[in-house]
């Protein structure tokens, strides 16, 4: 079959299958948070999400043992690092730890859950049919794109995310199966469950005078995003420092989590409710009080996420982007009280699209979920506006996306078709080269010169004639004044001849070090050892002409 | 045609890790069955041309082994032939009565052209290395001409004076026609080891039969295949 149709179809599959994981999670938290709100009126109720919180942890470190990721990244690395692998059990595992993190009370978005279960769903589905790494990969794709369009009902931006963010580049190879997948998907959604975040019925008339201010927004929101990716982060490392078992201070986190939503019961969540009051306009408070939500959100999610609880920054910052919008519209109405500005709902919008655009730098993103969950292109200036901006901004501020940034800090985000792909793809054992002949210490420089003769290599390793360990190195400059001296030949040995501590690589070494090694010493090539023995040369004309080999395989499909 | 991965590998000359990632991460055309790979080989003609790698088939890599095979004395002196009392009193007279006595030259203007430049060789400088032997040859390979690789070696009737190196006379000459580069210095390299011995110096003066020398030259030639 051909492969572009197989790809299609496996996309649907999957599409399917990750829709129906979204639409499960969604049945789970309505049923949390059902049995739960009996409890809302005692006053313990703020250890609910601790409880939660712990629990979660606990079966994500003890019973299915895997770190507690946002998700996002997990995938991310997967796709960039193991050609799209995920374990089978990624694509519940999340699901009921999110469940019961956001169910009890704890500030996270459902959606990196309902990413990774779909991608280890895509990727699994993959392993089955034995397919092979480029078609697992945009299985992957598919899987995360079915699950994002499913939970908001957004296929454009399901495709979107998928493409800015886990998969790194636009292919036409690419882009249909996830098309299919995140189509599927929404579809799924549709046929199951009324969608939460929809405001299909609403409608905004968009003046010059609100487009332009949407510039003032864009300052806002970018400003707000990089507070809450450094938020995030300094909680994660401040938990870390916490020499406490995981789940107590889990248990800790979702306490203060909950003590802020006695006061404030609007940051508790995934935040979908508060998103639908505040864009219909429904949402009461004056300008400090959204200041004070803004804050609050920022910290209950930095605390959610950072110790302990699973789940995803996608509705924090839906949420944080609606308070921040509104904050932003009260404020110019309390500058200019004179003028008529667009509704506030409008705004909060904008500020959504601003904060996923400044925090995960996707600005695509940002654009196509307002107009898939607003079903017009009514805002589409300012969204463009706010999104481009945002993602300016925080640029400067924040080099990369905050669900990359960790990845990137340690060096394993490669980008597809880059020079650091191509050279982590490529492993030194496959460039090594074995027609090196090695020569014993204790031979002669007569005998050496015969070996020489007979040679090719200009490069000879010496090894220990009785252990075989690898002793040192001859070029053949090295002998070049002696090679016409009769006398020598007879009187010296190799190891006097031979450089001892050069250079050597170990046969699992990373292809970007060796390279900079190379260059840091000015050397055109290096021998391999392993566990003391000889294995090879490596030089940097074989690299070179191999690197070019792998760049075009990688780059024509 | 279908092929194994082994020879694949060999076609495109890549290690077999290599084709093997290439394979599990989906960039090469493969036919999977079971377990088992096969390739097709024009299916990966066409991908290596698209992909700009080279592309070397079974049938073609045997052939440029066998062009990469060194030149052998032995078979050289076969096809040259061994003669014996050639008359002649200079250079130019053995030259030439050697040149006539060769039997695998088919034409005569090779002939000619090969006279004339052995002759222009020895005029530059002596080719006669010492102990009495010469190794006569053109100065650049005569690509032009039809002539073998060849070595004839011929015995003189008398000693000529060549202006040898050693001012020796000459009583053997070996004439060494080669048609490239390669082959002259592979063919003369493998000459001169035999002529530095005098064991084999020693033999030569007592003007073997062809058969023995043939089996002496096989016998040297195999220090040397065996050396590598």
């Amino acid at each position: 079959m051909d492969d572009r149709l197989l790809l299609i179809a496996f996309g649907a599959v999957v599409g399917v299958c990750s829709g129906l994981a979204a639409v499960a999670l969604y049945y789970g938290l309505v049923f949390m948070v059902e049995h739960l709100s009996v409890l809302r009126e005692h006053w313990w109720v703020f250890v609910l999400p601790g409880i939660g919180m712990a629990v979660s942890s606990l079966f994500l470190e003890k019973v299915v043992r895997e770190g507690a990721g946002h998700g996002v990244p997990e995938v991310v690395y997967s796709v960039s690092r193991h050609g799209g692998l995920l374990r089978l059990r990624s694509s519940f595992s999340r699901l009921i730890s999110n469940c019961l993190t956001i169910g009890s009370g704890g500030s996270a978005g459902p959606e990196a859950p309902v990413i990774i279960s779909g991608a280890s769903i895509g990727s699994n589905i993959a392993k089955l049919f034995s397919l092979n790494e480029r078609q697992r990969i945009t299985l992957v794709g598919c899987g995360s794109a079915g699950a994002l369009s499913a939970i908001f009902n957004a296929p454009v931006a399901g495709m979107v995310f998928t493409i800015e963010i886990i998969m790194g580049e636009w292919s036409a190879a690419n882009v249909v199966p996830i098309a299919v997948a995140s189509v599927a998907g929404a579809q799924i959604t549709r046929l199951l469950r009324a969608p939460e975040v929809s405001f299909t019925h609403l409608s905004f008339n968009v003046d010059l005078t609100s487009t332009l201010a949407s510039v003032g927004l864009a300052v806002v929101t970018a400003a707000v995003s990089i507070i809450f990716a450094r938020a995030l982060r300094y909680s994660h490392h401040f938990s870390d420092k916490i020499p406490l078992p995981v789940w107590i201070r889990a248990f800790i986190g979702g306490c203060l989590v909950g003590a802020i939503g006695l006061m404030l019961p609007g940051v508790l969540g995934e935040g979908y409710h508060s998103i639908g009051k505040m864009v219909e306009g429904a949402f009461a408070g004056g300008l400090g009080l959204m200041v004070l939500l803004v804050a609050a959100k920022i910290l209950a999610t930095a605390l959610t996420l950072g110790w302990g609880g699973s789940g995803g920054i996608f509705a924090p910052c839906l949420v944080i982007g609606s308070f921040a919008g509104l904050m932003y519209h009260r404020f110019i109405d309390l500058l200019w009280p004179g003028l008529s500005w667009v509704n506030e709902g409008c705004y909060a919008l904008l500020g959504m699209a601003g904060l996923i655009s400044g925090t995960m730098h996707a600005p695509l993103t940002g654009i196509f979920l307002i107009v898939d969950i607003t079903g017009r292109y009514d805002t589409i200036l300012p969204l463009i506006l706010v999104s481009a901006l945002s993602t300016t901004i925080c640029h400067v501020f924040e080099p990369a996306s905050f669900y990359l940034r960790d990845l990137i800090e340690k060096g394993q985000y490669l980008k597809p078709r880059t020079d650091a792909k191509v050279l982590a793809d490529m492993s030194i054992s496959e460039l090594v080269e074995k027609d090196c002949r090695t020569v014993p210490r204790n031979m002669l420089l007569g005998d050496f010169v015969k070996v020489v003769q007979q040679s090719h290599r200009d490069y000879f390793p010496v090894v220990d004639e009785n252990t075989g360990e690898f002793q040192g190195m001859i070029h053949l400059n090295d002998i070049r004044p002696y090679l016409f001296d009769s006398v020598m030949y007879e009187t010296v040995f190799l190891e006097q001849i031979m450089k001892i501590n050069v250079e050597t690589v170990d046969i699992h070494d990373e292809l970007s070090d060796v390279l900079d090694r190379m260059d840091a010493n000015g050397l055109f090539s290096m021998p391999v050892v392993s566990s003391n023995r000889f294995v090879g040369m490596i030089s940097k004309a074989t690299l070179l002409d191999r690197y070019r080999n792998e760049l075009i395989v990688q780059t024509q499909h | 045609m279908e092929l194994e991965i082994n020879e694949f590998c060999s076609c495109l000359e890549l290690p077999l890790s290599t084709v093997e990632r290439w394979i599990r991460q989906g960039r090469i055309p493969v036919k999977k069955i079971g377990d088992r790979c096969l390739f097709s080989d024009t299916a990966l003609r066409k991908w290596a041309q698209e992909h700009n790698l080279p592309y070397c088939p079974p049938d073609e890599q045997t052939a440029k082994k066998q062009a990469e095979k060194p030149e052998s004395l032995s078979e050289a002196v076969g096809r040259g032939g061994i003669y014996y009392d050639l008359p002649g009193k200079t250079v130019e007279e053995v030259l030439g009565e050697a040149v006539s006595a060769m039997k695998d030259i088919e034409s005569e203007s090779d002939r000619q052209t090969l006279y004339e430049t052995l002759v222009a060789r020895e005029q530059m400088m002596s080719t006669g290395i010492g102990n009495g032997v010469a190794i006569p040859h053109p100065r650049t390979p005569l690509t032009q001409s039809s002539i073998a690789p060849q070595i004839a070696v011929c015995f003189l009737a008398k000693p000529v004076d060549f202006n040898a190196v050693d001012k020796k006379p000459v009583y053997v000459l070996f004439v060494l026609v080669a048609s490239n580069s390669k082959q002259h210095l592979q063919l003369l390299s493998r000459l001169s080891y035999c002529l530095r011995d005098t064991t084999f110096l020693n033999f030569l003066s007592r003007i073997p039969p062809p058969e023995t020398l043939i089996k002496k030259i096989i016998e040297f030639e195999s220090h040397l295949n065996g050396g590598e």
